[in-house]
């Protein structure tokens, strides 16, 4: 089955003018201890219902860019924001209330597997929201968005690839984030499983949330034509509204 | 209020699961635990039962009987114990006649009656016994007694003073308070660097679930309770595996003991009650501290 044929590219979304982003990096570097410099005087700017691919070689500063959004990393210069608060300078104390703003998934899914899958959805909003009510509908509305309504009792290790970065999903989506981070979300799938994967983020971000997903898989940024930010040694070397994979004329060796 | 009860419930109900799912390294743990906490209570229990041993012979070894001459008058023995009673040094003075002095030594396994029946006569002396305040006066009686016209020094001593036991028997004391007491801490330094490892083995295997906990938003201290009160638990555990067999053997050698020797020394159970109270916070407060410490680790990883 051919990616286009399941979903056609859509156009992105532009940002108003005047309209405040929900993510912006300004001058941002990274340095870690054993002087890799991950990322080099970054500027970007990300806006509330972006759908964003940043795309780049392995080591090219992806993974240290989700880092720092989440403050897993702090930046070694430079000032970040979310959603108008600066988390540069941010208490520890205050972390766990930044994070809560973020969905997250990664390539490998990082599922509890004694958990069931409702338990794991479940899992997110307990250790968040201790004492939430209707905590079964939320979770079973929740798994009916990814499409495992039918597998609530199933344990992780009884399900696909595809599956588990489903329930992953789910555990992100379950307390409603303003932005959704994906790490090489399709990093350990079959192509048409990772258009399935993608299918569901594309819906996420329709539904007002921000999506920023960094990514290797040339196909589906191709596709989708959504906004591109590409990273080389840590610095944006590209950041087109609707791009591909690759720069226009550019080509894989 | 409801958020509340739900993270105490939360906490509770996952350090419950966290020990029962990975029971085989709780098991490992709390048993690692366990020995070292038998070894700490044996030993603070040995050393205090060898210490009330001693400080009962010490008790014991604060009289000093001064031999007196067959032939001596009821009223110059009277003369004499006033004398000595009238001595601040003195605690209390009494008097033994020659057949209690047999008494006594047939009490203590002395086979006599040969002997008298060889000599036809009693060859122990009378004595006047004097209870001293302070230990180290004993010398002072005996040097004392040397000088006294009544004495009878056919046995080649005036007195039953012996100056190497008393010095003896308080450097035994000292060196066991001092041995028990050293080897306490560096068991306790030990079990501390056992446990941290163990805990941090349990911990390791749940890195992941930390990971999402922090991934999601929860707040550190919501992470490391579960794992603090399943630490907790498993000291108390602990603890309590160590005391019983601590407690059990304690009960056990001591019989055995008192059956064979004349020991003299009860069970105490006030020093036992003291010493579970004592192993059982010691306990919880290792595991929670032991817990603490690991998942600090991967919360700030």
């Amino acid at each position: 089955m051919s990616l286009a044929a399941v979903m056609p590219p859509q156009v992105g979304q532009k940002p108003d003018p005047g309209q405040r982003p929900v993510i912006s990096f300004h001058g941002v570097s990274k340095t870690y201890a054993n002087g890799c410099e991950a990322i080099r005087d970054l500027d970007l700017a990300i806006y509330q219902g972006d759908f964003c691919f940043v795309v780049g070689a392995s080591g090219s500063g992806k993974t240290t860019l989700v880092r720092l959004l989440i403050r897993e990393e702090a930046a070694s210069s430079g000032r970040i924001f979310v959603d108008g608060q600066e988390t540069t300078r941010m208490s520890r104390r205050r972390l766990p209330k930044l994070r809560r703003k973020f969905g997250i998934v990664f390539q490998d899914y990082k599922l509890l597997p004694k958990l069931t899958v409702a338990q794991n959805v479940a899992f997110a909003l307990q250790v968040t929201r201790p004492g939430q009510r209707h905590l079964k509908e939320k979770v079973e509305e929740t798994l009916w968005i990814v499409g495992l309504e039918d597998k609530l009792h199933t344990f992780p290790d009884e399900l696909s690839g595809g599956e588990q970065q489903r329930v992953a999903i789910a555990r992100a989506l379950v307390h409603r984030p303003r932005i959704f981070l994906a790490d090489e979300p399709t990093g350990n799938l079959d192509p048409d499983t990772s258009w399935g994967i993608v299918q569901l983020l594309l819906q996420i971000n329709h539904r007002g949330t921000t999506v920023l997903m960094a990514t290797h898989n040339k196909e589906i940024v191709d596709l989708c034509r959504k906004r591109v930010i590409a990273i080389d040694s840590g610095r944006v070397v590209r950041d087109e509204a609707e791009g591909g994979y690759l720069r226009e004329g550019e080509a894989t060796i | 209020m409801r958020g509340l009860l739900a993270s105490i419930r939360f906490a509770l109900v996952a350090a419950g699961q966290n020990f029962t799912r990975n029971l085989a390294v709780s098991m490992a743990g709390v048993f690692t635990m366990g020995l070292i906490m038998l070894l700490v209570g044996g030993t603070l229990l040995l050393t205090h039962t060898v210490d009330a041993i001693l400080n009962q012979q010490e008790a014991q070894a604060d009289d000093i009987h001064i031999y007196l001459q067959d032939s001596l008058s009821m009223r110059t023995i009277a003369d004499y114990e006033q004398r000595f009673a009238h001595d601040p040094r003195v605690n209390g003075v009494s008097f033994t006649t020659k057949d209690e002095a047999v008494l006594a030594a047939q009490q203590r396994g002395l086979q006599l009656q040969a002997a008298i029946n060889t000599l036809g006569t009693n060859p122990l002396p009378a004595s006047i016994d004097l209870h001293v305040r302070n230990l180290t006066d004993l010398g002072q009686f005996a040097t004392l007694a040397k000088s006294l016209p009544v004495v009878d020094t056919s046995s080649g001593s005036a007195t039953d003073y012996n100056p190497t036991v008393i010095p003896r028997l308080q450097t035994l004391i000292t060196w066991t308070v001092w041995i028990g007491g050293v080897l306490s801490v560096v068991l306790a330094v030990i079990s501390l660097v056992i446990i941290m490892n163990t805990i941090r083995t349990a911990v390791y295997i749940r890195r992941t679930e930390i990971e999402i906990m922090k991934l999601v938003g929860a707040g550190d201290w919501f992470v490391r309770w579960p794992f603090i009160l399943e630490g907790v638990f498993g000291g108390v555990l602990a603890a309590a595996f160590g005391v019983t067999i601590v407690a059990l053997a304690y009960h056990f050698v001591l019989e055995t003991a008192n059956a064979r020797v004349y020991l003299e020394v009860g069970f105490d159970g006030p020093y036992l009650t003291g010493l579970v109270v004592l192993l059982v916070v010691f306990g919880a407060a290792l595991g929670g501290f032991g817990s603490f410490l690991g998942v600090r680790r991967f919360l700030h990883a």
